[in-house]
């Protein structure tokens, strides 16, 4: 599965200029050789706060979303942050490895609107204390023949 | 500058002060009755009707039921920790005059309602009316009235708390008078531009349509933050729903007509805030008292029981500050979580989760079905909108 990916990979250009043209979020950012910076803020409803997010794709990497401000663990206070890889904090928002992002995606149609998705079930964990988005933890998996790959995309996550 | 000329046209603030009252809508329709629960307590108090209406007793020949109080308002809410609902009814008796005894007229319904046997075994004896239990449902309330020869407005006499005298009364006029008030429709900014406007009543995740109007959900809210507010107080001060829906349907009918208005939040908070503003302070008998008129019938002071008991009044006031800064709050709050919170914390914890519950399964079928987009200037919608992004399936990872 993970191998198909080759075939309509997005290259970094590709990719930026698809997000300098997005028509449902302003963002700005900085295009390397080897690695793509994208700002942007997000405010998935109008009732929630304005979150300032950091997206990093590096090239024949994964994308790493970092939430800069505000803080999310100053929000959760004393609880741990759900569904986020740590070290430093950065978003869960795909399962690795069953091509929900690959890199043939468009950053701007996957992990952008899920970076929104992420923080409306955020902010309504912080006052629920129940994730309402659903997913998957890691160890919680059935041992299926997708199982392989997932773990493989597992170790170059963490 | 680059971020301004791309949304040039939404204004963040409009569009949550919108989807702060959207939800606080929402909460009022989880408070009020279930069409099942509506058609059921019809079907029982119009048999009621028809069995006091069957009465051989001379003295109810001229008897007319009709529904009066919340339930003929719109403005009912379930009460705190019970699904029970209050249904008043006034039987009328269009032929009697003052000169029968309240006490005689109301025992005359008693027997009426105790010679059947179903009624008799969940009859039970208020002060001033008979109350029909159906346990877990509702309960029916039947005050006797007469005609008041004394009004030229149609109005009624209802016996008194020691059903000794006929106190003057207006159900009728008076729902009338609501229904008018509610209907009046308030004039919102021209400032605000039409996108604006689309953007601002674009809803994340419509669940229900109403056509309740301000001003009943005003009352609702009010009555809700009431109950929750006077819980735990020893007691019986809390205002009662009677002072809040006069004064809110005063208030609000001065607002509409003086004032346009940001929005429907502003509204319900200008309206609140005007409130006090219709509790006189007249001079009867060298004696400053407190007033909350009723305005359809001459003598009836829904505030009475204020002047012998100080204690209503001050909690009045307070409850009312409370109100009127709990709300003003919610219009200011930035991030779900802090306005949910506000919300649990002045309307009730389960009652607004159950809303918020809804809104978020409304979410999630979104994400299911594929209708769910990202919309410019909006953020998440399961709306049809032009400049919007499809939100792909995804699963959530990690720990």
């Amino acid at each position: 599965m993970a191998g198909s990916t080759t075939r309509n990979r997005l290259t970094l250009p590709q990719q930026y200029l698809f997000l300098q043209k997005s028509k449902t979020v302003a963002g700005e950012g900085v295009l390397g050789p080897r690695r793509l910076e994208w700002h942007f803020r997000a405010q998935p409803t109008p009732l929630s706060r304005t979150y300032q997010v950091t997206l990093v794709l590096e090239r024949d990497g994964t994308p790493d979303v970092r939430v800069v401000d505000p803080d999310l663990r100053l929000l959760a206070g004393e609880r741990d942050l759900p569904h986020i890889y740590h070290n430093p904090d950065r978003l869960c928002l795909y399962l690795p490895g069953t091509g929900q992002w690959d890199a043939s995606k468009r950053l701007d149609l996957t992990i952008i609107p899920w970076t929104h998705l992420w923080l409306i079930y955020f902010e309504e964990w912080l006052v629920s204390d129940d994730w309402k988005g659903g997913g998957k933890h890691p160890g919680e998996d059935d041992p299926d023949e997708g199982n392989r790959a997932l773990r493989r995309s597992l170790q170059r996550q963490r | 500058m680059n971020q301004i000329f791309s949304h040039p046209l939404t204004d963040t603030a409009i569009q949550r002060r919108a989807q702060v009252f959207t939800i606080l809508e929402e909460i009022c329709q989880e408070l009020e009755w279930t069409q099942t629960q509506f058609e059921k307590a019809r079907t029982s108090y119009e048999a009621v009707a028809d069995w006091l209406a069957g009465s051989s007793d001379p003295m109810l020949a001229s008897l007319h039921v009709y529904l009066h109080g919340s339930g003929a308002l719109g403005t009912s809410i379930k009460p705190i920790g019970r699904d029970e609902f209050d249904v008043d009814l006034i039987s009328f008796i269009l032929d009697l005059g003052p000169e029968i005894a309240p006490a005689r007229l109301k025992a005359a319904i008693g027997e009426r309602l105790r010679e059947h046997a179903y009624y008799a075994s969940i009859l039970e004896e208020k002060k001033r009316c008979w109350r029909l239990n159906y346990a877990g449902d509702f309960h029916l309330d039947i005050s006797p009235t007469i005609s008041n020869p004394n009004c030229m407005n149609g109005g009624e006499l209802v016996p008194d708390r020691k059903l000794r005298d006929w106190h003057a009364t207006n159900p009728r006029a008076y729902r009338a008078l609501f229904d008018e008030r509610a209907a009046l429709v308030p004039r919102m900014t021209q400032s605000i531009i039409a996108s604006q406007r689309d953007a601002a009543t674009t809803e994340p995740f419509p669940v229900r349509q109403s056509v309740k109007g301000i001003l009943r959900r005003t009352v609702q809210l009010l009555k809700r933050h009431r109950d929750l507010e006077f819980l735990h107080v020893q007691g019986e001060i809390a205002p009662i729903s009677i002072i809040i829906t006069t004064l809110a349907m005063r208030s609000y009918e001065m607002c509409v007509r003086r004032h346009v208005f940001a929005d429907e939040l502003q509204v319900l908070i200008d309206t609140i805030r005007l409130m006090p503003i219709f509790i006189e302070r007249p001079l009867v008998n060298g004696r400053q008292i407190y007033a909350v008129w009723n305005e359809t019938t001459n003598g009836e002071n829904f505030a009475e029981r204020w002047n012998e008991e100080p204690a209503r009044v001050e909690a009045f006031y307070k409850w009312h500050s409370k109100a009127l800064a709990d709300f003003e709050a919610l219009r200011d709050l930035v991030g779900l979580d802090a306005i949910v919170g506000s919300m649990k914390d002045s309307l009730g914890d389960k009652l607004v989760a159950r809303t918020m519950n809804r809104r978020m399964d409304a979410l999630n079928e979104g994400r299911k079905t594929g209708a769910l987009v990202l919309g410019a200037g909006v953020g998440l919608t399961t709306q049809k909108m032009a400049a919007s992004t499809p939100v792909p399936k995804n699963e959530f990872f990690g720990d």
